[in-house]
């Protein structure tokens, strides 16, 4: 039950963090932080895909809800939840992940918590901005978003990992 | 049948993904059909309580600017009152007043949630429908246009600002000097700046000239600014200007905003739909 509150826990936070925080920063250069695909990256590796396509879609919702963006970040949470499986496994050891190590830095090594998030994290940041922009000449501007607000995520949710979840753990 | 059930075994995870996206997607792409789905927005009651507390920890962050804003204004219209002004004639003559009917009246509020960086931009105001604000009523703050209304609840409304991408429909300019029409766009890059299309390549336009409402559809006053020119250039191939034009409202740090109620409104749409309908 411990694991299950932690999940509800973090679903909360980041959610809230997100909706209230980072969605009104205002940095400039058309920068947009998600830490939303945060929490879909921490699901633990026995969960299977529809459960966490379910909870990806309603923490989509939430966000959209607080941020009138119908539907955006809720497509692309969906997105991420279905191709977080391909990933791992074409990343994963030979003989398939121990169940009682958790997809953090912590547990699995940086690099390969970098390599696995930093691809999820860019397929999520791209069809975002594909998605929100929808114009395909405009292809540049998409890619210039998705390579500024998705390389500023990536290094805020190594920071929010390292500070606040590794101190859960702990516990 | 029972191949059937096997199909839907084998593919049932493609299954649920292309549901849940078809539903996020089509919520995306058709949301201006649907007013049902306009409940998923700020504006209902559990985000706006949410959003509420956050704004009253945040709505001191821009209020020394703010208020400074708003003393420039009473003193522009101070100015212009005129019991604070020396009479010259005095009591030569009364001016009853009957060439002019009030035509605009305005509603205040304050913006409750704000974002800039996205595609379209959406504002939430504290007024809604008890305070009469209906669909398609104009907002403006001090500085300048804001945008319309979207939608509105009970306690709260929807805007959509002239940073979406189709605002072209709702909001309607002209340059201030030469009356030349133009359509609003706005690229969603920068929230300072704007773009006008459709001002004829022959027509000269002065660098920082000003940008209008036009106030054809009833919604704006003519007149309300938009912004000033910052850039032209000529489209290749086309006998167009590409205008580039910098807002005069900084909508990033945008608290209160002012509604607009046309009281001559439902004359002119009983009017125009006196206008017999095509018959082909």
């Amino acid at each position: 039950m411990n694991v299950v509150y932690k999940h509800i826990l973090r679903f909360i936070v980041l959610t809230f963090l997100q909706a209230l925080i980072f969605n009104q920063l205002n940095i400039g250069f058309g920068i947009h932080l998600m830490i939303q695909p945060l929490f879909i990256m921490l699901l633990p590796f026995e969960l299977g895909v529809i459960p966490i396509m379910g909870l990806a879609f309603l923490m989509g919702l939430i966000i959209d809800v607080f941020s009138n963006t119908y539907g955006l970040n809720a497509s692309a949470l969906v997105l991420m939840a279905y191709l977080r499986p391909v990933v791992f496994k074409f990343y994963g050891p030979r003989e398939g992940y121990d169940p009682l190590k958790e997809p953090t830095a912590h547990d699995m090594g940086t690099r390969w918590f970098s390599t696995v998030f930093g691809i999820l994290l860019a397929l999520h940041t791209f069809w975002y901005f594909l998605i929100e922009i929808f114009e395909f000449s405009r292809f540049f501007f998409i890619l210039q978003k998705t390579i500024l607000s998705g390389g500023l995520s990536f290094l805020l949710a190594l920071l929010i990992q390292s500070f606040l979840l590794n101190r859960n753990q702990k516990k | 049948m029972r191949n059937l059930i096997a199909f839907l075994q084998r593919f049932r995870i493609f299954l649920v993904f292309a549901l849940l996206q078809i539903l996020a997607i089509s919520w995306n792409v058709s949301y201006l059909n649907f007013p049902r789905s306009q409940y998923l927005t700020t504006t209902n009651d559990i985000s706006i309580q949410v959003l509420e507390w956050e704004h009253d920890l945040t709505k001191h962050f821009n209020l020394s600017k703010n208020n400074t804003q708003l003393q420039w204004e009473n003193i522009y219209w101070r100015k212009r009152q005129p019991k604070f002004m020396y009479q010259i004639s005095r009591g030569k003559y009364k001016i009853e007043d009957t060439v002019f009917e009030q035509q605009y009246t305005y509603i205040p509020a304050e913006v409750i949630n704000s974002s800039v960086t996205r595609r379209n931009n959406y504002f939430t105001i504290n007024v809604g429908k008890l305070q009469g604000i209906k669909k398609g009523m104009g907002v403006f703050c001090h500085e300048g246009v804001v945008g319309v209304i979207h939608y509105a609840s009970d306690h709260y409304s929807l805007v959509k600002t002239v940073l979406t991408k189709d605002i072209n429909i709702d909001v309607s300019i002209q340059m201030k000097k030469s009356d030349l029409p133009g359509l609003l766009k706005w690229d969603g890059r920068n929230p300072r700046y704007g773009m006008i299309t459709g001002i004829n390549n022959d027509l000269r336009i002065k660098k920082w000239s000003k940008v209008v409402t036009r106030g054809g559809s009833g919604i704006f006053p003519k007149g309300l600014p938009v912004g000033k020119v910052s850039y032209t250039e000529p489209i290749e191939g086309q006998a167009l200007w590409k205008v580039e034009i910098l807002f005069s409202a900084d909508y990033r740090s945008l608290q209160r905003v002012y509604i607009i109620k046309n009281l001559h409104l439902e004359e002119q749409e009983a009017l125009e739909a006196q206008i017999p309908a095509d018959e082909e």
